[in-house]
């Protein structure tokens, strides 16, 4: 009885368990009949070469019988399988990047910028309340402030509070040890028009690619809870609860080690209808609920209802 | 130098002060992960961290036997960016083999170029819980190794082992039993695991992993 088996390198016609013809592929035909065999299709050459033959296929509904496999384990195939396997891994890696890994990419870098605009700005405060700490004390913005320093002189900003300029606390300070100071108000104030920029992609996309989320959660929050969560896979098969809670979990697990009390929301803490709300935790369920029930409905393509989620949650909640 | 072979072949320690470490001797110059480096003579070779690596920890643990010998050809299911990987294709050498399986394709781009600059690595991009749709990529092997985090690890396991396992061939199950079940106590876990695979495969050597590896244990088992 002759059987017919392909593989990553080739087809392979065996006779009574012995091998009696191979045909090698092409890099081309790796890449070509590889993905077809991993979902388990029978390819044309190898359909060409079983009828020619009167064999037999291994096809997907069997298991690859094991002498088939120790045939090929022959040391000659090695190199051979090496290549095929790093040419297909190679195309699959590139193959697996998606719209959810660049929008994870972006809502990540957002949160990070943020961190860094505030700890330089944080820095910025300080050095130059040195020189004219009026001022810095009455304006609350960090990008407001790190903008007006740049345009303004001290003068200036001092009249704007209505400061004369014998009242200050500030020292008077050379060109030169002010230059400093306002470079680093231009990089932060850069790093702000950073942060506006990603935020406007992330909300494009998040449109585009999670409609319902986006309605219901908003672009960053919903961007945010992706990821967290990973992937849209993983996000939609998550109950509505880890949906309320994820980044919440420090104060999640400090709940389930030492009994403290437990947290009533994560990221969503900073969506509208949870800041508004008197009974914050209530909003935070209610909102996680909708959001779980239109990661799903995104994740099947299903018609978009974000809107009337949306609605039905804001009536809840007036 | 004060390098000395092990008793397993293809891996060799040294006494650093009072304690011993492992090393494997670089199959490829350079560092992988990090590790430590060492040279005797012309030869190169790499610490086993038993913190990083689950095979590193059971050789700390003394096991009375490995399974992974020079010129075997091993499956690797778990591979991730190739750590322990790495090691065994130290070990397996010139006339061995590995197939490095993951499933996660971040991961997997680093495990890439480990097998570029290898030729006895073969990476594969894969779930490891359906050997046919990778059964196409591999051939038969001496040895299984097993270091996935899953809920159906000893299930997954025997599957591969039926498939690709040469008779008398060697299997290596690492189990972390937090992640099969949390609510049992792990040595419950470890006890159903082995109550699991006993019928299908013959447990020769079992280690509990602490402490470089919490809640996690090893099985070295033989195919019938």
């Amino acid at each position: 009885m002759a059987t017919v088996y392909s593989n990553c390198i080739g087809i392979f016609l065996f006779k009574d368990k012995k091998l009696v013809e191979e045909k090698l592929f092409s890099r081309n035909e790796i890449i070509l009949y590889c993905p077809k065999l991993e979902k388990g299709e029978i390819i044309p050459p190898e359909e060409a070469l079983a009828k020619k033959h009167d064999a037999k296929i291994v096809g997907k509904e069997k298991v690859t019988p094991r002498w088939v496999l120790e045939i090929l384990s022959d040391d000659r195939y090695r190199e051979k399988i090496r290549e095929a396997n790093i040419i297909i891994t190679k195309r699959k890696v590139a193959g697996s990047v998606k719209k959810d890994n660049l929008i994870i990419q972006s809502a990540n870098s957002i949160e990070e910028a943020d961190k860094v605009a505030n700890n330089l700005s944080k820095r910025l405060r300080e050095w130059y309340e040195l020189y004219n700490p009026e001022f810095s004390k009455s304006i609350e913005s960090h990008e407001k402030f790190a903008e007006l320093i740049q345009q303004k002189t001290k003068k200036e900003l001092l009249d704007e509070i209505n400061i004369c300029q014998e009242e200050t606390m500030g020292a008077d300070l050379e060109k030169e040890d002010l230059a400093p100071i306002l470079h680093l108000a231009a990089e932060i104030s850069n790093l702000f028009n950073l942060r506006e920029k990603q935020i406007d992609y992330v909300e494009k996309r998040m449109k585009e690619n999670l409609p319902n989320v986006t309605a219901v959660a908003g672009g960053i929050i919903g961007a945010k809870l992706l990821a967290k969560a990973g992937s849209l896979e993983k996000m939609a098969l998550f109950p509505a609860s880890t949906i309320q809670l994820l980044g919440a979990e420090k104060a999640l697990f400090r709940h389930i080690k030492t009994g403290a009390k437990p947290p009533k929301y994560g990221v969503i803490i900073n969506h509208p209808l949870v800041t508004q709300a008197t009974e914050k935790g209530k909003a935070a369920r209610v909102l996680a609920d909708k959001i779980s029930i239109a990661a799903k409905i995104d994740l099947f393509k299903g018609e978009f209802i974000g809107d009337k989620l949306r609605k039905a949650l804001e009536e809840k909640l007036r | 130098m004060r390098i000395k072979p092990h008793k397993f072949k293809g891996i060799y320690v040294l006494q650093k002060g009072k304690r011993q470490v492992c090393l494997t001797p670089s199959f490829v110059p350079g560092r992988v992960y990090g590790e430590d480096l060492h040279r005797d003579g012309k030869i190169e070779y790499r610490e086993w961290s038993p913190t990083r690596s689950k095979i590193g920890a059971a050789l700390a643990k003394n096991i009375s036997q490995l399974g992974i010998y020079p010129g075997s050809k091993v499956l690797y299911l778990g591979a991730s960016t190739g750590t322990t990987a790495s090691h065994v294709s130290d070990v397996v050498g010139k006339d061995g083999f590995v197939f490095a399986l993951d499933f996660a394709p971040r991961t997997t781009r680093e495990l890439v170029y480990l097998c570029d600059r290898r030729n006895n690595m073969s990476p594969i991009l894969g779930d490891a819980r359906h050997p046919k749709q990778y059964a196409h990529y591999i051939t038969t092997v001496d040895t299984v190794f097993q270091d996935i985090a899953q809920r159906d690890q000893a299930e997954i396991f025997i599957r591969n082992c039926d498939a690709f396992l040469k008779k008398g061939g060697f299997g290596i199950l690492t189990v972390k039993a937090r992640s099969v079940d949390v609510s049992k106590k792990p040595k419950q876990v470890f006890k159903n695991v082995r109550d699991y695979i006993e019928d299908k495969i013959t447990i020769v050597d079992y280690r509990e992993l602490d402490p470089f590896e919490k809640d996690h244990c090893i099985f070295i088992c033989k195919r019938k």
